[in-house]
């Protein structure tokens, strides 16, 4: 069978197919490709252009197809990939040469935008994208070392994905950047579409609960965290950075606190902190406080208290699990509704934890207080991966608070604390300091 | 044929096992939330004439009335009458918040060294629990009481507490303290002598010299901030120096000299005192009012001082300083045999550290 009638067979069920006619000199040839990612007309226009400036017009097919674009076998296996890359096929029929093109394609990729995930107060606010040409270039921009070294691998079988891996040469520790391109190596057979299937080439733990590394969508970040000596991994058609290794510390710092005189760098940080805390400790504080050791409070304080949970039917996990539960069903709805629909949940929400709730005497006053309070300190910390290993540990702390009171409470916290100390991200423990990743100072 | 097992299934096995069996282990389902516990702030301690202890419990409520409820009962020990309290009321006794335990004047002066000694054991009941003494039958203070607090549960407590009502004519004694004073040679101590009062809610006439646990004598409030004084909690206390002056105590430092000789104890102290004037009356100098006021405290200290002597109590814990000098044997005669002999001479030295808002005397 000819083969371009073998490939309107392949494509035969994709309508973006097309396979046009045109005359380039004294040749007429077949213009293969995918509607959807080549602009046609132009990309005709352009190989007109290229062949009517020739001066020598006796070319034989081969050489005047070598010089547009280049040559490939003119068989299905060799053709089809570059199709469906974007490519043109040029195609003469008659000596049955052919050879691809890169064509002026269409645009699938929006512009620069700011960050949708992240917001930054001073720093600058433009945004990764999906394409990952667009991303080395911000990034380029950003981190101006002349160290700073991009590699390219293709990873995956049925759905191979261009994947970098980005680091500055004099700040990284050579022990981490060859183990990650030994474990990306071997894995370069496994598909990539998203994080966990990192994680999987990564060989690390998947039940961890702890972030492993750290997604970002602003430039300035990942440019920092090179800067630090961590590696960067941008995969194709994700639209963030992926910073490796992921330390405790940037929960609590960010690259835009720089713009803030000193001490306010520093209190802001406190203050995350302190965030981080409130959020995982005081609802198990209040279960502690109010079913198991209420001696602890003073006088005044736990008769309020008992004021407010009069008629209250449940105990006070019960109550605190009920309510929690709302609270993350709210977080987890106001992420997935469009934002149109989003302000109907907020108001519903609020109508539930303000007032309604402790009207109907199922929780208590105080308890809206605390929930409140925790749900507004776990977003304090960096990054939304961040946050979410503090909204798991608060159950812990709640269950053994129920159950032995402070002392439960004590002991989930030094639970937690060996759990975090356990943790380490491509051999770099989870609870070092920034500074640690780094290469050492070269003497002299 | 064998199942070979991984030790992570193993863990997981033996960690899910653990994780079921956690509840069960606990036992918090005994565990009460508060709004289930009565948590009485005062309990009043009295003796009836069949020689049983009477007990009342001052509850203040949770519910939007905010009244107070006073449960009384009678029985041989003071555990029995509250777990039959409990078994009367809605919601359990719980005696962690306990505040301040009154006793009745007759039941002081029997002696409570048991309730103390109970007290200061059970792990119930803070250590820190204020010690108060009523003159009045506790019947009639107690619905005294309830007719004057419709509104606060706590007025009592409020009394008592450091940053709210006490002042330094108050005596302020916890039953580690009691308790202290009961198994101490050398160390006796003052309780509050309250009475529910005429416009205000409580009144204090003064405080009970305790020694070993029972009552044996009284002093006045003036006194009763000498030995503040002495004891160094004076902070702000308003001394009127006969007629011609108001001063207020800023600080006080104490100090010791202590030595035996031929088998008697002697002791000089010098308390330094640093006052501001309040107000003057008839142009006084500031010479005048410091001499008499040192002449006044020392004077109020040697009269208090003669007393305790007298009722062989050790209030201001001069034994203390005789410690090295006598033999363990000596000093369980301390109080019957040295202290009413000791030798002790005061000198009051004060500082008048600014006039405080007047511009002239």
């Amino acid at each position: 069978m000819d083969l371009k009638l073998r490939l309107a067979d392949y494509f035969r069920t994709n309508a973006d197919y097309f396979n046009v006619e045109i005359q380039l000199l004294q040749y007429r040839v077949q213009v293969i490709g995918l509607d959807s990612l080549v602009d046609l007309p132009q990309s005709i226009a352009m190989l007109q252009t290229q062949t009517t400036n020739m001066v020598d017009d006796s070319l034989s097919p081969d050489s005047l197809l070598k010089i547009i674009g280049q040559l490939v076998d003119p068989d299905l296996g060799a053709i089809v990939p570059d199709i469906i890359k974007g490519n043109l096929i040029v195609l003469e029929p008659l000596s049955g040469t052919c050879c691809a093109v890169l064509p002026i394609s269409k645009v699938v990729t929006r512009s620069i935008g700011p960050a949708e995930t992240e917001n930054t107060l001073y720093g600058s606010s433009s945004s990764f994208l999906e394409d990952l040409n667009t991303n080395i270039g911000i990034l380029r921009k950003h981190c101006t070392s002349a160290n700073l070294k991009v590699e390219t691998y293709k990873v995956g079988k049925s759905n191979p994905k261009a994947v970098l891996l980005i680091y500055v040469e004099d700040q990284v520790k050579p022990a981490l950047i060859d183990n990650l391109r030994k474990k990306i190596e071997a894995g370069l057979d496994k598909d990539i579409q998203h994080l966990q299937q990192l994680e999987k080439i990564l060989g690390s733990n998947p039940w961890t609960v702890v972030a492993r590394f750290n997604a970002t969508e602003l430039p300035q970040n990942a440019a920092h965290s090179l800067q630090q000596g961590k590696v960067v991994l941008m995969i194709d058609r994700l639209p963030f950075a992926v910073i490796i290794p992921s330390l405790i510390w940037d929960m609590f710092c960010m690259k835009d606190d720089h713009n803030f005189p000193l001490p306010f760098m520093y209190l802001i940080r406190l203050l995350r902190i302190l965030g981080a805390l409130i959020a995982t400790i005081i609802p198990g504080l209040y279960v502690a406080l109010v079913s198991v050791n209420p001696e602890v409070l003073r006088l005044q304080l736990a008769l309020s208290i008992a004021h407010s949970r009069q008629d209250v039917p449940y105990p006070a996990m019960v109550e605190t699990l009920l309510l929690l539960v709302v609270l993350e069903l709210i977080l987890e709805a106001s992420i997935r509704l469009p934002k149109s629909i989003g302000p109907t949940v907020t108001m519903v929400g609020g109508i539930i934890l303000g007032q309604a709730a402790v009207a109907a005497k199922l929780v208590s006053n105080l308890l809206i207080i605390v929930l409140a309070g925790t749900t507004i300190a776990s977003s304090t910390v960096v990054g939304f991966q961040n946050s979410v290993p503090i909204r798991v540990f608060k159950y812990l702390l709640i269950i053994l608070s129920a159950i032995y009171g402070v002392l439960g409470l004590l002991a989930g916290i030094v639970l937690i604390c060996a759990y975090i100390g356990n943790q380490s991200s491509m051999g770099v423990p989870y609870l070092s300091m920034p500074s640690l990743t780094q290469k050492d100072e070269p003497n002299g | 044929m064998m199942i070979i097992r991984t030790p992570f299934r193993w863990r997981m096995k033996l960690l899910t096992v653990s994780i079921i069996l956690l509840p069960l282990l606990s036992g918090c389902w005994d565990n009460k939330d508060i709004n289930h516990r009565a948590l009485p702030v005062i309990m009043g301690i009295s003796l009836t004439e069949h020689n049983q202890y009477k007990i009342f419990l001052d509850i203040p409520s949770t519910d939007d009335s905010n009244n107070i409820t006073i449960v009384s009962g009678t029985g041989d020990t003071i555990n029995e009458i509250i777990d039959h309290m409990s078994m009367n009321m809605e919601s359990q006794v719980d005696l962690l918040h306990l505040k301040i335990v009154i006793v009745d004047k007759n039941f002081a002066q029997s002696g409570m060294q048991d309730v103390v000694s109970a007290f200061n054991r059970s792990r119930d009941i803070s250590s820190k629990t204020l010690f108060a003494i009523s003159e009045q039958p506790l019947e009639q203070f107690f619905s005294e009481m309830k007719a004057k607090t419709l509104n606060s549960g706590n007025v009592l407590y409020d009394f008592f507490e450091k940053n709210a009502g006490w002042n330094p004519q108050l005596a302020d004694t916890r039953v580690w303290q009691m308790f202290r004073s009961i198994n101490s040679y050398t160390h006796d101590v003052i309780v509050p002598l309250i009475r529910s009062g005429k416009t205000t809610n409580i009144e204090c006439i003064g405080s009970a010299i305790i020694k070993n646990g029972k009552m044996t004598g009284q002093i006045s409030p003036e006194e009763t901030l000498v030995a503040n004084a002495f004891y160094g909690k004076s902070a702000y206390g308003k001394l009127e120096v006969m007629d011609s002056a108001t001063v207020q105590i800023i600080s006080n430092k104490l100090t010791h000299k202590s030595w035996m000789k031929n088998d008697q104890a002697f002791l000089r102290s010098n308390l330094k005192l640093n006052v501001t004037i309040l107000d003057s009356k008839g142009h006084p100098t500031e010479q005048e009012i410091k001499d008499k006021l040192e002449q006044l405290l020392t004077s109020r200290l040697e009269h208090l001082f003669k007393q305790t002597q007298q009722d062989e109590a050790d209030i201001l814990a001069l034994g203390q300083y005789f410690r090295n000098d006598l033999t363990r044997e000596q000093l369980s005669r301390w109080r019957s045999e040295y202290y009413p002999e000791l030798d002790f001479e005061l000198k009051v030295t004060t500082k008048i550290e600014n006039r405080g808002n007047l511009k002239n005397l």
